[in-house]
């Protein structure tokens, strides 16, 4: 079983007759770059406070690796974490900033992973400029160096693209990638649909501090809607898809297929496809996570599911 | 600590109004020595301000007692805006700015950075009324030299005796002096705990530095009203001119000792609540 680096477990957090977060559940396994997707105001960004011991939760727990957080707690050690904006010491240079801040948490600058922090963040001589002379991309991405300089285990990013440019967004989006790739776990919070899409592996759907979904990104897009395929034998695929569970409707569209579910994935219905011996040429979402998603808002503003009373949906493989 | 104390005193040393700070503390010293040297004390030149006014007269006999009259003049406005500039920005300036929740997002424990934050604050306090002192010094020496003085004896209230006047040699005056910068920089101990204690209420470092300057002033004001008996020894500004005994009255005063308690009742009192607060705040900036 793959170990459990978050498990956030019936986190509320009320700010008086305000309700930020209301019964939230989720676990982000090693090795996953996790999604908080929601509108403004989901809640999304308090998670992430009481996550990294910012805020006490009002009921329920956040554990990081098995432990419960709270404030200075030495998991926070294992974490790197850029929540909102990028924020420094303005008038000092980038360099001490980030020695500052290290040296603070009470280990010599020489135990901090700058080469490779500043390898990520490609700041060169600017580093050694204040910050105050730093476009906010600069800062971002200095941010990240300072996420980095621990070498995390986990990195939990808060709307890490707001405010920067389309080359900008690319670049940062690259980096996650490239973290990834190297074995972080990432968690990270965004209302761009397409940078969720994009990067995370697993998304959790948020809305006026309640759970609304969650799941891998392919079961979310194939959930709420249909899947496109083209085969060798269109004629035979649509017979033997007719019969597979979760399968309502099969509309021919130009040289293939689109098959309505109401339960299971587009692996369910490639599964389906090879088994007979079909030569599967094209499988595809017919709509994105947007479609999704502003499904499953919809959803969740007219109540929890039916099909699931009094919890919201979840999309389980 | 050690880091914490280092990391915050970097912080705060490096901010260009710590340097316009200095440059106020050592240029009006400057100014004010060469006001009195280049007019001279004048009958009718205005109000003085009690024993402040008898130690700029004192002051011209030597240069030397020009810290203690400059101290006097700047420990009643200047130096209490400072000093409730530097106390109440420490945590709300860096939740403003965003940089506390960097902070806490490591392992640190935030009672430990709050008495960083507080002790880096009242050695920049301390800091500033010494730079003060030496500056005056160095401007009284140079305009007045450094002689004994010669406290003439003065009648008290019509009717009293005279009382007696007394010599202090140049030693004397240097270490009473001293006595009394150490004295004027302890007493904004409660100020430091009060700027502290506010400063972990809010994140707008503007309201935190109000509402400590603010209480300093309502002290002095209340304090002022004798009617009020017994409560204004607890006020934070009662003792704070105690000090200048050591010179207009040739003594060291009780009242300096019970100051000293006062001060560090306040720091007890509103350290302990700020902690208190501080560890159990959500941070929200």
């Amino acid at each position: 079983m793959a170990e459990e680096v978050v498990v956030v477990e019936d986190l509320s957090k009320r700010f008086g007759e305000v309700t930020a977060v209301d019964e939230l559940s989720f676990t982000v396994e090693r090795g996953q770059v996790y999604g908080l997707l929601g509108p403004n105001g989901a809640g999304k960004t308090t998670a992430l406070r009481v996550l990294m011991g910012l805020e006490r939760p009002s009921d329920g727990s956040a554990r990081l690796f098995g432990t419960t957080v709270s404030p200075g707690s030495d998991e926070l050690f294992r974490v790197g974490a850029m929540i909102e904006e990028a924020a420094f010491v303005p008038n000092l240079s980038g360099m001490t900033n980030l020695k500052l801040w290290w040296e603070a948490g009470g280990s010599p600058f020489r135990d901090a992973d700058l080469d490779g922090a500043l390898a990520v963040a490609g700041l060169g001589d600017a580093l050694h400029r204040k910050v105050r002379t730093y476009s906010q991309g600069m800062k971002q991405r200095l941010g990240f160096a300072r996420a980095l300089l621990s070498r995390p285990e986990l990195l939990v990013l808060d709307e890490p693209t707001n405010g920067l440019d389309p080359g900008e967004i690319r670049e940062i989006r690259t980096l996650i990638a490239r973290l990834t790739h190297q074995g972080a776990t990432v968690l990270l919070s965004s209302h761009h649909l397409s940078e969720v899409e994009q990067t995370c592996t697993h998304v959790v759907v948020m809305n006026q501090g309640r759970l609304v979904a969650q799941g891998t990104v392919s079961e979310l897009i194939g959930s709420a809607g249909s899947v496109y395929i083209e085969v060798d034998d269109p004629v035979r695929a649509e017979t033997i898809l007719r019969s597979l569970h979760g399968v309502t409707g099969i509309v021919a569209q130009g040289d293939g297929l689109v098959i309505d579910q109401s339960s299971g994935s587009r692996s369910d219905v490639a599964t389906a496809l090879v088994s007979a011996g079909l030569r599967l040429e094209t499988i595809m979402a017919t709509q994105r996570l947007e479609d999704a998603f502003l499904e499953l808002l919809d959803g969740s503003e007219r109540g929890p599911s039916p099909s699931v009373p009094g919890r919201a949906p979840e999309v389980a493989s | 600590m050690i880091a914490l104390l280092r990391t915050e005193f970097v912080k705060a040393a490096y901010r260009t109004r710590t340097l316009i700070i200095a440059a106020i503390l050592v240029g009006l010293p400057t100014l004010i020595v060469f006001a009195i040297k280049t007019r001279g004390n004048r009958p009718g030149d205005g109000p003085g301000r009690g024993n402040g006014e008898g130690l700029f007269r004192l002051a011209q006999q030597s240069g030397l007692l020009v810290p203690a009259a400059v101290l006097n003049v700047m420990s009643g406005f200047l130096l209490v805006i400072i000093a409730g500039l530097l106390a109440a920005d420490a945590v709300a300036g860096d939740a403003a700015s965003g940089n506390l929740r960097y902070v806490l997002m490591r392992p640190v424990r935030r009672v430990k950075l709050l008495a960083a934050k507080a002790t880096v604050a009242g050695l920049l306090i301390w800091a500033c009324v010494l730079v003060a002192a030496l500056a005056a010094l160095a401007v009284g020496v140079i305009a007045f030299g450094s002689h004994p003085l010669t406290v003439p004896g003065v009648r008290a209230l019509a009717g009293t005796p005279l009382a007696g006047g007394f010599q202090l040699g140049a030693s004397t005056i240097l270490f009473r002096v001293a006595v009394g910068t150490a004295y004027v920089a302890f007493g904004f101990t409660a100020l430091l705990a009060l700027g502290t204690f506010f400063s972990t209420l809010t994140d707008t470092p503007t309201g935190a530095i109000g509402a400590t300057v603010g209480v300093y002033i309502v002290s002095e004001i209340l304090d002022a009203i004798t009617q009020l008996g017994v409560v204004r020894y607890a006020f934070p500004t009662h003792y704070a001119d105690a000090w200048q005994s050591m010179f207009t009255q040739n003594q060291y005063p009780h009242d300096m000792v019970v100051g000293i308690i006062v001060q560090l009742g306040y720091l007890v009192v509103f350290g302990t609540a700020a902690a208190v607060w501080f560890r159990r705040k959500d941070i929200r900036s």
